[in-house]
């Protein structure tokens, strides 16, 4: 041994491609069976994507940062079960280019965030943590009252399409159209909004003023869908479980 | 610097220039999206500035004295130092702003760029690329030609490797406060500043190459192992967890082609391993060099030091799935990664023991030199690190302290106790060769940085120790009527002193780096200017 | 480490050109000298070979035990037959076991027999605090005390009814949420009336707590024409239809004119959240003999 070693560190690309093959072999063995395995990712058939509003909220959750400080992954402990709900399940992330589970909960798991406040507490939260929960430590954001920016949004929803998000046609070239429809639920394309992405998703002006799309629309939407895209992680351990 | 290079090579680097300002300018008017003709200008106008810079001094500059080829190449390293420490200061001063957002956040400006978790990355994006690959690679060329006798392979790459490197870090972190992050830890930066990374990657590792290709000592030294893993195997990560498809050419927006479950194990797997491969091969590489020509000692064992390289760069990769324990990764892959960290910590405490038994017979040293009483420190909290490390591998810890500020408190016994000790030992061990000097300008300064850092990382980590255990026993406490005994606020509201402290701590750590920069600076300057102050002539030693 | 000895290694495959010996260790050197640096030939400490041997046998036994290993479109499972997420539910169940000595009380609840069972409250009391702080004060505030927005649970003004079963109805589905049963309570905008008009209401409803409030006026028509169907007669409220007294001191939105105009202009559709998903009955039943406790100390669940 010490004699092969004694020889290869004499040749610079032997210890190159030495290197190269000790440290692939875990990698390897770790990460290849999770796309063999069938069971590691159990899509349920009520499984839905984001819709673009909601999408949208979740570039913003993703620009401000929101995962530094909160997770989105209750884990398999019974404490978190206790207090957050049922354990969070892969296929929920299954749709998510790249996954928010987070590393750090300064603050409260989101994963099953959604319906368990109003939007109008979001909104106040949003804007000034402190107003609703004095002994917050989370920042204000109250520049989310500007308008949203939608022109990136069919570019989205057809880029992950094309990574295997299921985007249909008429989802990708209606998506500004759905987001504002999201927001305005008295409107024309509501309608067609809930065709396209099903009863349960929630149709409401977000921020409270149904005449402005804007981001603070969207993050409160992207809130509101946590937890909610699939009825499977309550079907598993009962609803009112804890 | 543009005196130490040739007149063709002045040419060259002129075009290089060229096409950096016209890749700015492509960028800059090609882009739909704000960030990217931000970053697009930036590249314009360091490409106009260098024009400037190399084409102002074409002619008049005399050229470098004919031998050079027998001396080494030290400016590079002089840059990448200052860079090393310029950086410290933004980075720190960012975590030290962090950490007094999180007890105070009213302070918080009503700006978006100042937003807590925009300014989260810019810190460790600072402090991990900015700051430690600065030094990594500042340290590595000064190691490289020294352990090979021989001068860097040319004398441009290691510009371009520098420059490059160090135009991808103000990207990342000037679009995170922008608010433009594929939120990937560690990896944040988009899909265009990945690219140009792989760009600046591959020209450092072909300068690795080809300046080991003409080492006039038949044996790659240690050092060198871990440089080149480091080098390596980061580019191995970079590439596969940044895979992206950007939303369209002209913005600074995309989606990691990885989702889900496989994407939070590739995640884990780079950012373990950018850990193990960043801050920690690397870092070894360093200690490897500077902790036995500051002691005047041989390093303790060969033999171990095989067997610890190894051993490093073989289990280091399966741990990744150590931070994603009781998740929806499979129980598989976390046992894997359980065992995997377990035995990691063999070769990880080799390696922290075979550093410290290199003291032997230079104790008295580490007692009056505070250069090489860094390096100990480093040595010791690298031990004391990978220790906790495998420690909160374990899964039953890992259900404590996973979330808390125990983690943060054992990210920060790595990198202020062994990553940032290590570099501020190479960098008072290097300075004072690279100004051709005896000593630093202040040598009592030294003393008083040692003393700030190591008093603030105690600080900082024994703070962070005690808020994250109470943390998590808060959370997970149950009382005897069978109800959890703690709401989350009150565990928010508890953690208000520890982040008061931590604050006190790093300011500590982050005065001493101020202290520092003031140092090498005074030194670079009592150098006068002379920029081959520094270039020895090649070793006399015979060959083996 | 082994005390150091003079090591003349026979069997190092290394040249034996160069050889020195350390003074200072006793041990040989490689041989090799990189610009200064040199290496000792120290041969490898056994306990290296120990530890690695340990650790590996720990993982041995941890692979043997444990779901550990891939092997195409399956992996090993592990003798222990162990599952995560089992594993968490049964160890809830054995907590819920533990507390449904007590909240199994809360099931189908006599709410008065409770209230006086004063052991039962001290058990139940620390556990309907916790959840009302996870689920509530971020709302209500952490004592119960509101905001704008949010009422105010310490007084005895209630929209639907302050006794416990009306209040669990309430938790169970909610105010305007998005649940089939829901309460309906709504404001409806009155933009339609004249800008002059509602400012005269305003005032007159800004009064009204006061007592300062002519009835007998412009603005009192009004008000009895519009408003009284829901606040009931001179804002009196007490009809528990989700509209609030406006003539005690409890507030939601605020009842200054500024507040009040605001109200007229968009009208108001304050939403609670439905729980009955989230708790389980007994919790609700539990938070609800806790809230109507609340409001009778005045206090708020902190003392
Ligand atoms: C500095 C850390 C920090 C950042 C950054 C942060 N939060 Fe928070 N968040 C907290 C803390 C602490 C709490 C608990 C106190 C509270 O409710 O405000 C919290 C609570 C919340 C809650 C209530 C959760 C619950 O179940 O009670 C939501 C929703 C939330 N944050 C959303 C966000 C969003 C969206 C962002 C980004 C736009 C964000 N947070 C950024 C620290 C943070
Ligand atoms: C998203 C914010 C929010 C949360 C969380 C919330 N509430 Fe409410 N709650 C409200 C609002 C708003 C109202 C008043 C609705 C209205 O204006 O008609 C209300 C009304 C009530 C009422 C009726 C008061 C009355 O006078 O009849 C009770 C009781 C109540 N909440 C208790 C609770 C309890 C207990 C919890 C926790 C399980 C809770 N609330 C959580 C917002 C919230
Ligand atoms: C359809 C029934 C209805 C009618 C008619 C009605 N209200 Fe209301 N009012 C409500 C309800 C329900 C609420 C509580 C809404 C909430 O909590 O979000 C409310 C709330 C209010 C508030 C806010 C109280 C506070 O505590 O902040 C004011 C003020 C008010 N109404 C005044 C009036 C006036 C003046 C009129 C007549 C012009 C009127 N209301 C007519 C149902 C009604
Ligand atoms: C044997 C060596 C080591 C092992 C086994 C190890 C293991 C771990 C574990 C288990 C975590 C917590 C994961 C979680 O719960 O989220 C962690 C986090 C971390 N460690 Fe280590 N560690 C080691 C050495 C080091 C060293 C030397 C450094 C720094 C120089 C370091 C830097 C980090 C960082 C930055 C994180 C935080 C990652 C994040 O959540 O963002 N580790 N490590
Ligand atoms: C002046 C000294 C420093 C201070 C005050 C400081 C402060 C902080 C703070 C407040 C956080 C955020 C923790 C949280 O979100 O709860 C953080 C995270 C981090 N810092 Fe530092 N830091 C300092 C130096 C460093 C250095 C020198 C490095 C690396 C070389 C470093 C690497 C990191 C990393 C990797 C994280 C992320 C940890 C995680 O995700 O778990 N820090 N730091
Ligand atoms: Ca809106
Ligand atoms: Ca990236
Ligand atoms: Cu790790």
């Amino acid at each position: 041994m010490l004699r092969l070693h004694y020889n290869l560190e004499k040749v610079s690309m032997g210890l190159v491609a030495a290197i190269m093959v000790a440290a692939s072999i875990g990698g390897i063995v770790e990460i290849a069976p999770l796309f063999t395995i069938d069971e590691t990712v159990t899509l349920p058939d009520d499984l839905r994507p984001h819709t673009p509003l909601e999408l949208a909220g979740r570039e913003i959750y993703v620009r401000e940062g929101c995962y530094a400080c909160h997770s989105q992954m209750v884990r398999s402990l019974a404490d978190e079960l206790d207090r957050y709900g049922p354990y969070s399940l892969a296929a929920e992330s299954a749709y998510d280019h790249p996954m928010l589970w987070g590393s750090k909960r300064t603050g409260p798991d989101l994963a099953r965030l959604g319906e368990k406040y109003s939007d109008a507490w979001h909104v106040a939260h949003l804007r000034d943590p402190r107003a609703v929960v004095p002994a917050s430590i989370m920042p204000a954001y109250p520049w989310l009252g500007r308008p949203l920016d939608t022109r990136l949004l069919e570019a989205q929803l057809a880029t992950l399409a094309r990574l295997g998000v299921p985007y249909d046609d008429a989802m990708i070239a209606n998506a500004e159209a759905d987001a504002l429809a999201q927001s305005r639920p008295a409107s024309d394309g509501a309608a067609a909004v809930v065709a396209r992405y099903g009863e349960r998703i929630a149709m409401r002006a977000f921020d409270g003023d149904a005449e402005r799309l804007t981001e603070m629309d969207a993050v409160v939407a992207y809130l509101q869908s946590l937890g909610t895209l699939t009825n499977a992680p309550y079907q598993i351990i009962g609803g009112g479980e804890q | 610097m543009v005196g130490t290079l040739t007149r063709s090579e002045r040419r060259i680097g002129i075009v290089l220039s060229v096409s950096l300002g016209l890749l700015g300018l492509g960028m800059a008017a090609g882009a739909r999206h704000g960030v990217m003709a931000v970053h697009g200008m930036m590249a314009l106008g360091l490409g106009l500035a260098l024009i400037f810079h190399i084409g102002g001094a074409l002619y008049d500059e005399p050229e470098p004295a004919p031998g050079r080829s027998g001396r080494y190449y030290d400016a590079p390293t002089r840059f990448g130092i200052g860079m090393t420490l310029l950086w410290a200061i933004v980075g720190m001063a960012a975590g030290v702003w962090v950490a007094a957002l999180l007890y105070w956040p009213e302070a918080t400006p009503p700006w978006p760029w100042t937003s807590f978790g925009r300014l989260r990355p810019v810190h460790t994006t600072g402090v991990i690329f900015g700051f430690g690959g600065n030094a990594l690679i500042a340290t590595s060329f000064h190691v490289l030609q020294r352990t090979s006798r021989a001068r860097l392979a040319d004398a441009l790459s290691p510009w371009v490797v520098l420059i490059g490197y160090n135009l991808f870090c103000a990207w990342a972190v000037t679009g995170y406060l922008m608010g433009s992050t594929q939120s990937k830890e560690y990896a944040e930066a988009e899909w265009y500043a990945d690219l140009w990374l792989v760009v600046v990657w591959s020209v450092y590792f072909t300068l690795y190459i080809r300046t080991l290709a003409r080492r006039n000592e038949p044996h790659i030294y240690v050092a060198n192992w871990y440089y080149l893993a480091f080098i390596l195997v980061v580019a191995m990560l970079h590439v596969v967890n940044n895979l992206a498809l950007p939303v369209s050419l002209g913005a600074a927006d995309s989606f990691t082609i990885w989702s889900g479950v496989q994407d939070a194990m590739i995640q884990w797997w780079y950012g373990h391993n950018a850990v193990a491969f960043f801050l920690t091969a690397g870092f070894l590489g360093m200690l490897y060099y500077f902790l036995p020509v500051r002691s005047g000692r041989p390093i303790w064992s060969y033999r171990l030091s095989i067997v610890s390289f190894w051993g490093i760069v073989f289990f280091y990769i399966w741990v990744g799935s150590h931070h994603l324990h009781y998740t929806a990764l499979p129980y598989w892959a976390q046992t894997l990664g359980m065992t995997f960290s377990v035995m990691l910590l063999v070769p990880s405490w080799a390696s922290a023991g075979n550093a410290i038994a290199t003291l032997n017979g230079a104790w008295h040293k580490v007692r009056d030199d505070a250069t090489l009483r860094f390096m100990f420190v480093a040595a010791v909290f690298y031990g004391l690190s990978t220790f906790e490390g495998s420690f909160l591998a374990i899964r039953p810890v890992n259900s404590l302290s996973h979330y808390t500020d125990w983690t943060v408190g054992h990210v920060h016994a790595g990198t202020l106790g062994w990553v940032a000790m290590i570099v501020f030992g190479a960098i008072y061990t290097l300075v004072p060769q690279l100004a051709g000097r005896e000593t630093m300008a202040w040598p009592r300064a030294i003393e008083w940085h040692f003393w700030s850092a190591v008093g603030g990382t105690l600080v900082y980590v024994i703070a962070m120790w005690n808020a994250g255990i109470t943390q998590g026993l808060m959370w997970r406490t149950y009382d005897e009527s069978g109800a959890l005994s703690y709401s989350f606020i009150e565990s928010v509201r508890t953690m208000a002193p520890y982040y008061l402290l931590r604050t006190l701590g790093g300011a500590m750590f982050l005065g001493g780096a101020v202290i520092c920069a003031l140092n090498c600076r005074a030194t670079m300057r009592a150098a006068g200017g002379r920029e081959d102050a520094a270039d020895h002539p090649l070793s006399l030693h015979p060959a083996e | 480490m082994s005390a150091p000895r003079p090591y003349n290694a026979p069997d190092t495959d290394a040249p034996t050109g160069h050889r020195e010996v350390d003074p200072v260790t006793g041990y040989d050197t490689t041989g090799h000298d990189w610009n200064g640096i040199r290496e000792l030939n120290t041969p490898f400490p056994r306990i290296v070979v120990w530890a690695l041997g340990l650790t590996f046998l720990y993982s041995v036994v941890t692979w043997v035990l444990l779901p550990a290993w891939p092997t195409g479109h399956t992996y090993t499972r592990g003798l222990l037959g162990l599952d995560q997420s089992e594993a968490a539910v049964e160890r809830l169940r054995e907590v819920d076991a533990v507390r449904q000595g007590w909240l199994a009380r809360f099931d189908d609840p006599d709410f008065t027999a409770l209230a006086a069972d004063r052991d039962l409250m001290a058990w139940a009391t620390p556990a309907a605090d916790r959840l009302y702080q996870d689920n509530c004060a971020a709302c209500h505030g952490f004592a119960g005390g509101g905001g704008p927005g949010f009422p105010d649970l310490r007084d005895t003004a209630w929209l639907w009814g302050g006794d416990p079963e009306t209040v669990a109805e309430t938790l169970r589905h909610g105010i305007n949420a998005p649940d089939p049963d829901t309460r309906i309570a709504e404001m409806p905008a009155f933009d339609w009336l004249d800008r002059s008009e509602r400012r005269e209401l305003a005032a007159y409803v800004a009064a009204l707590p006061t007592g300062d409030a002519t009835h007998d006026s412009p603005a009192g028509f009004l008000f009895a024409e519009n408003c009284e169907a829901c606040h009931g007669a001179q804002g009196g409220g007490g009809l528990m239809n989700g509209a609030p007294s406006l003539a005690d001191a409890a507030v939601i939105y605020g009842q200054d004119p500024g507040t009040v105009m605001e109200t007229l202009r968009v009208g108001r559709r304050g939403v609670m959240p439905a729980w009955g998903d989230r708790l389980s009955a007994a919790e609700i039943n539990l938070l609800a003999s806790y809230v109507s406790r609340v409001s009778e100390n005045g206090k708020g669940g902190r003392e």
